[in-house]
């Protein structure tokens, strides 16, 4: 059996498989032909689409800052994760993280673009009621101003003196 | 119906309230603003100098690089962006800014980060060739290490080791077209931003 050439080739053939298969995996330097990211996982580009309606809301700088930590997380988990092989149970662990990241990120953005609406739409009101109430003020003002004007100049009507003309 | 003093303060009034809504809408509308980002190179220590070893461009291998690139987001909103590292000689043509094309060198390595409004995000860029060989009259790259990452070089070579240069370009996330584009929109407009800087590789640095 041993000898037989068929076999042989047959072995050398799925050592060559084998070592086609592992050889990639083992290499220290990464590929020469490196993919660029061309697009985002459906996963990041809702979530971003979340953090970009919850800004759009009105959210304020620190509250955004806390959803672009997460995303940036969710990020390097992702990063670390498309390194290690297919099959490591690590991978998997760590794409697990992800979702986990990202669905906290999406509970966080939708909480935060309902509060950051009501705020907003809380503060337009309030400055146009205050825009009404200073205009009646400035009303007030106005007619207070000319009443006082108006006894001014009744006053001063009464104060004048008529002087004989010198000749 | 209404006397002339009561019409008069009425036509006040409306003037005022008119004034002061338009006053509250301005407070209350963001304004339009110019939309772009930065994206900068730092030397070593950080300032607009020492950027190779010594302030000698000419690089050995071995000899460790070390700059500092930046990004600064005034979009007006959180973006993704990603920084494209590229090794090019003279012959590569370099990024074109009519067209928004970016540079055809071969792409070594990226970074990427959600980077919010008005952040600037800054990380270390240190790199070194690895691995050159010089056949006659010429150097070829062969291997770089960027922040301890090494990387091949898809065979790129340069007469005597003269004007090679890493190009690094901005990319951004286009939400409507949902892919990575190279510069970003403003407008109507497409904008890029690139940088690159030159370096030789000659037989005297690899001694």
């Amino acid at each position: 059996m041993e000898g037989d050439p068929m076999l042989r080739i047959r072995w050398f053939l799925v050592i060559c498989v084998v070592l086609t298969i592992l050889l990639p995996l083992t290499a220290e330097t990464s590929s020469s032909a490196l993919q660029p990211t061309e697009e985002l996982q459906p996963r990041f580009s809702s979530a971003f689409a979340l953090v970009h309606r919850a800004e759009a809301a009105g959210a304020t700088r620190e509250e955004v800052a806390g959803l672009v930590l997460l995303l940036n997380k969710a990020l390097r988990l992702d990063d670390e994760a498309t390194k290690l092989p297919t099959s490591d149970a690590q991978r998997a662990a760590l794409l697990a993280q992800v979702d986990e990241n990202l669905a906290a990120l999406e509970t966080e953005a939708n909480r935060l673009e309902l509060t950051a609406s009501q705020r907003t739409f809380t503060n337009r009101v309030v400055a146009y009621v205050t825009g009404g109430i200073a205009a009646f003020l400035a009303t007030l003002a106005y007619v207070f101003t000319a009443y006082v004007l108006r006894k001014y100049r009744i006053k001063r009507t009464f104060q004048m003196r008529i002087f004989p003309k010198v000749k | 119906m209404f006397s002339q003093s009561r019409r008069n303060l009425l036509v006040v009034f409306l003037t005022l309230l008119v004034i002061f809504e338009m006053v509250a809408y301005v407070t209350t509308t963001p304004r339009p603003r110019e939309q772009f980002f930065q994206l900068y190179v730092l030397g070593a220590n950080r300032l607009l100098s020492d950027y190779y070893p010594n302030n000698d461009p000419n690089i050995g291998v071995g000899d460790l690089v070390r700059w500092h690139v930046g990004v600064t987001d005034s979009m007006g909103s959180a973006q993704l962006v990603v920084i494209r590292i590229k090794l090019a000689n003279q012959t590569i043509g370099p990024p074109d800014d009519l067209q928004a094309q970016p540079s055809p060198a071969p792409l070594i390595t990226e970074f990427r980060r959600f980077i919010q409004d008005n952040e600037t995000w800054e990380m270390p860029f240190f790199w070194q060739i690895v691995n050159a060989d010089m056949p006659e009259g010429s150097t070829r790259i062969l291997e770089m290490q960027i922040n301890n990452e090494t990387y091949q070089v898809p065979g790129l070579t340069a007469v005597d080791g003269y004007n090679f240069r890493v190009i690094l370009e901005l990319w951004t996330w286009e939400p409507q077209s949902g892919t990575l584009q190279f510069g970003w929109s403003s407008g109507n407009e497409r904008r890029v931003a690139w940088l690159q800087v030159w370096f030789n590789m000659t037989s005297s640095a690899r001694q």
